[in-house]
């Protein structure tokens, strides 16, 4: 814009050329009242006076003229008297006269006036001693005449003199006047005409660079952090105060920027603290540490030291594996962190550690060799306990501010915690791997079990087929009633060997459903095809009620062994003469199916541990009805496995009804 | 009457079903691993093998399929016993080219009634 001012310049010129005119229109209005005064002055006291002096001369003479020509023609004593008396006054007159006229000219004329009226007072003094109305009288009166003609010419030669003289002054009086109205006005347009233009400047140079760096701060306290007051605006203080705002917004920008900058930090060493405790495996976790806080902190070197759970030496971690043998940090590496405890800090160039904090003097010397940077040591806590340190070596550069230092102490913390949950996770797994390991052994041993027993029940049960059957010679009837007892037996103890293979196998999950469209009618028709020999034998009547189609989901395999299990029971369990009735039906999305029997029933105590394993009813038992105890548990396991559900209610010595209820499309498995 | 070869590690079965196949008029050859077995085969060439599943050595089933894919003992009748009821030794039995297959437990009447219904068939 314009050259460097300033307000101060800019006002003070301003104000000075105002004022200077001001006082210019002062002095000349004072100017002309001086004039002015000078005029009236003049006219008043000397040109006023003088004519009327002159006046008075003239009046004086003239009396005495009148009154001497008077007593001369008529000798009146009263003239003479009056005649006496104007010579009388003439004196005063002629002298007031004479001291009125200051001016060479005025001076000239009142002397010429003087002379003329001396000449003509002369001429009187012998005209009133001569004899009134005489000769001589008639004479003196004529010669008077032209004397006093004389003296009056003067005397107007005088009084014309003053009144143009009054005339003059009067112009000059009024001339003044209209020049002094004029200077005035033009001074006064000029003052106001410059008092507009510097308020205009004022404005220009003042108010609107001010209005703008008002707008500047307003910008700013609204949001706009890049905007910058204009420093080469406006006079040199409004300059001024845009650098100070300039500065004072780039120190509050810096400073806002040193805020973000540790918001980030925060945010980073947040993420790193979920990455850690992502980690299933403690050295992920601790690698993941490491390598982030080398990269957020601006770490040379990051050195974790570990006590593992019962182990006195110390796990070591860093960067660069600069622990290991000849690397800078060995020293270090080999120092025991007995003096740290959980929450403790320590920076090598902290001159007042904490006092608890005591580091003793191998590793004060270990940091030392490392180099001159400052080196920051943070215990890293599981629960209530120590279980190692961090340890963040910059190899020069700027001390660890107490930020970085907090910040470093909650990624500890969080590794601290992921390595409670790694070690815990790693517990857990090699938990479920020894687990499995059993649940293997256990069906390794189930299966060999199995195999083992068959093997010598099979001779078992082939020699005392040969024996029955007397290949081997003749029996007697106690021999054969025993070797009866003993052919049960076998067979008792071969079912329970399939029941608990079968079981052992479901529930291992090593017996897997092959789900496929199943028509329960016709399974329930070859199931009672199976029982109906033994039903024959034990006289126990079998009904059927079955409503068609039935069709559902489900493994026919498993749903037949249920069906078999269900009528070997009601067979078993129902006297003679008694009926097996099986339903079976739709209803909804489930097919039901029942077996109810009319035989021996459940205690009702007992029928809260119907499905437990090797239950068998006491009345069973009392009867010797053989059993296994496993059969129920079998069709409940694979009910379920089939998403049904299974009911039972019984009565003793009325009979049993067992209620299945399975979904049509099985969602289960 | 028939050869029969019977394989098994149990003296105390291989007995029971030698006794019993003897009792029925055929002539037994009774071996106790799966090695003797396939060499009594190839020798004597048995019209009939009874072969137990698990054996040391050489298994039932390894036998079985050695003796399909050798032509002099193809076309003999095999049946195969087994301690186990798993439904892959079954199909192993079957793949390998066993004609019946006898799960222990047996009865000796069963599987000597079986034996001779093979026989009966494979004569036919």
């Amino acid at each position: 814009m314009h050259g460097t001012r300033s307000v101060r310049q800019l006002l003070t010129r301003a104000f000075a050329v105002l004022v200077l005119l001001i006082v210019c229109a002062g002095l000349a209005e004072m100017t002309a009242v001086l004039l002015q005064h000078r005029v009236v002055n003049q006219l008043t006291t000397h040109v006023q006076p003088l004519q009327v002096a002159n006046a008075r001369l003239r009046t004086v003479l003239a009396d005495a003229q009148r009154s001497l020509r008077g007593y001369l023609l008529t000798g009146d004593g009263q003239l003479l008297d009056t005649y006496h008396v104007a010579r009388g006054e003439y004196h005063a007159a002629i002298g007031r006269l004479r001291e009125l006229a200051v001016t060479g000219p005025e001076r000239a004329s009142v002397r010429e006036q003087a002379e003329r009226a001396d000449g003509w007072w002369t001429l009187a003094e012998r005209q009133w001693q001569a004899p009134p109305r005489s000769a001589t009288a008639a004479g003196f009166v004529t010669e008077g005449k032209t004397l006093f003609q004389a003296f009056v010419a003067a005397s107007d030669s005088l009084d014309q003199r003053l009144a143009r003289r009054a005339a003059s002054l009067q112009r000059r009086s009024a001339t003044l006047g209209w020049l002094t109205v004029t200077a005035v006005s033009a001074l006064t347009v000029v003052a106001a005409g410059l008092a507009v233009l510097t308020a205009r400047r004022v404005n220009r140079d003042i108010t609107a660079p001010l209005g703008r760096l008002v707008n500047v701060l307003e910008r700013r306290r609204g949001g706009d952090r890049t905007i910058r007051a204009d420093p080469d605006d406006g006079p040199a203080e409004i300059r001024a105060v845009a650098a100070v705002i300039n500065t004072t917004a780039d120190k509050s920008d810096r400073g806002r920027a040193a805020e973000q900058y540790v918001a980030r930090l925060r945010a980073d060493v947040r993420h790193l603290g979920y990455r850690i405790r992502a980690h299933l495996v403690v050295d992920d976790a601790i690698r993941e540490a490491i390598d982030g806080l080398a990269r957020i902190l601006r770490a040379d070197h990051v050195l974790i030291r570990l006590r593992y759970d019962g182990s006195d030496t110390p796990a070591i971690f860093s960067l660069h594996d600069e622990h290991l043998p000849g690397g800078p940090l060995s020293a270090l590496a080999g120092c025991d962190l007995g003096w740290l405890d959980t929450g403790d800090a320590w920076t090598t160039d902290d001159e007042e550690p904490a006092e608890t904090v005591h580091p003793p003097d191998d590793e004060r010397a270990a940091c030392a060799r490392i180099g001159d940077g400052p080196v920051l040591t943070v215990a890293i806590s599981s629960g209530d306990e120590c279980i190692g340190a961090l340890t963040l070596i910059r190899d020069t550069g700027s001390p660890w501010t107490p930020v970085e230092v907090r910040l470093a102490e909650g990624v500890v913390a969080d590794l601290g915690r992921g390595v409670h949950l790694a070690r815990l996770y790693e517990h857990e797994q090699h938990v479920v791997a020894r687990l499995k390991d059993l649940d293997t052994a256990k069906s390794d041993f189930m299966s060999t079990v199995s195999h083992e027993l068959r093997t010598p029940l099979t001779s078992i049960a082939g020699y005392l087929e040969l024996m029955l059957d007397e290949e081997a010679g003749a029996l007697v009837a106690p021999q054969r009633r025993m070797l009866e007892v003993i052919a049960r037996n076998t067979r008792r103890l071969r079912e329970l060997i399939e029941d608990m293979l079968i079981l052992s196998r479901i529930e291992s999950g090593d017996f897997r459903i092959e789900k496929s469209e199943v028509e329960l009618g016709s399974l329930v028709d070859n199931a009672l095809a199976a029982i109906a020999p033994a039903a024959a034998k034990a006289s126990v009547g079998v009904h059927t009620e079955i409503d068609r189609p039935l069709r559902l989901d489900a493994d026919p395999e498993q749903l037949d062994r249920v069906l078999m299990n269900l009528l070997s029971n009601a067979v078993k369990f129902t006297p003679p003469e008694g009926t097996v009735t099986v339903r079976a039906g739709r209803d909804g999305d489930e097919l039901v199916l029942s077996v109810a029997d009319t035989g021996m029933g459940i205690p009702a105590a007992e029928q809260q541990a119907l499905f437990a394993r090797f239950f068998r009813a006491s009345n069973a038992i009392h009867q010797a009805i053989p059993g296994t105890g496993l059969g129920l548990s079998i069709v409940r396991t694979i009910v379920d496995n089939h998403g049904g559900t299974i009911a039972v209610t019984s009565a003793e010595r009325v009979g049993t009804t067992v209620t299945v209820r399975l979904p049509v499309t099985a969602g289960s498995s | 009457m028939t050869v029969v070869l019977v394989a098994d590690d149990d003296a105390d079965i291989r007995d029971l079903v030698a006794f019993k196949l003897e009792q029925a008029g055929h002539e037994v050859i009774a071996v106790g691993d799966g090695q003797a077995a396939l060499e009594q085969a190839r020798s004597r060439h048995p019209g009939l093998a009874v072969l137990d599943v698990s054996m040391p050595g050489l298994s039932g089933i390894d036998v079985c399929r050695m003796l399909r894919a050798d032509p002099a003992t193809a076309g003999m009748v095999i049946i195969m016993l087994t301690a186990r009821v798993q439904e892959q030794d079954v199909e192993g039995g079957f793949s390998a080219g066993a004609d019946d297959y006898v799960t222990k437990p047996f009865s000796p009447r069963e599987l000597v009634s079986r034996i001779q219904a093979l026989l009966s068939r494979a004569r036919a």
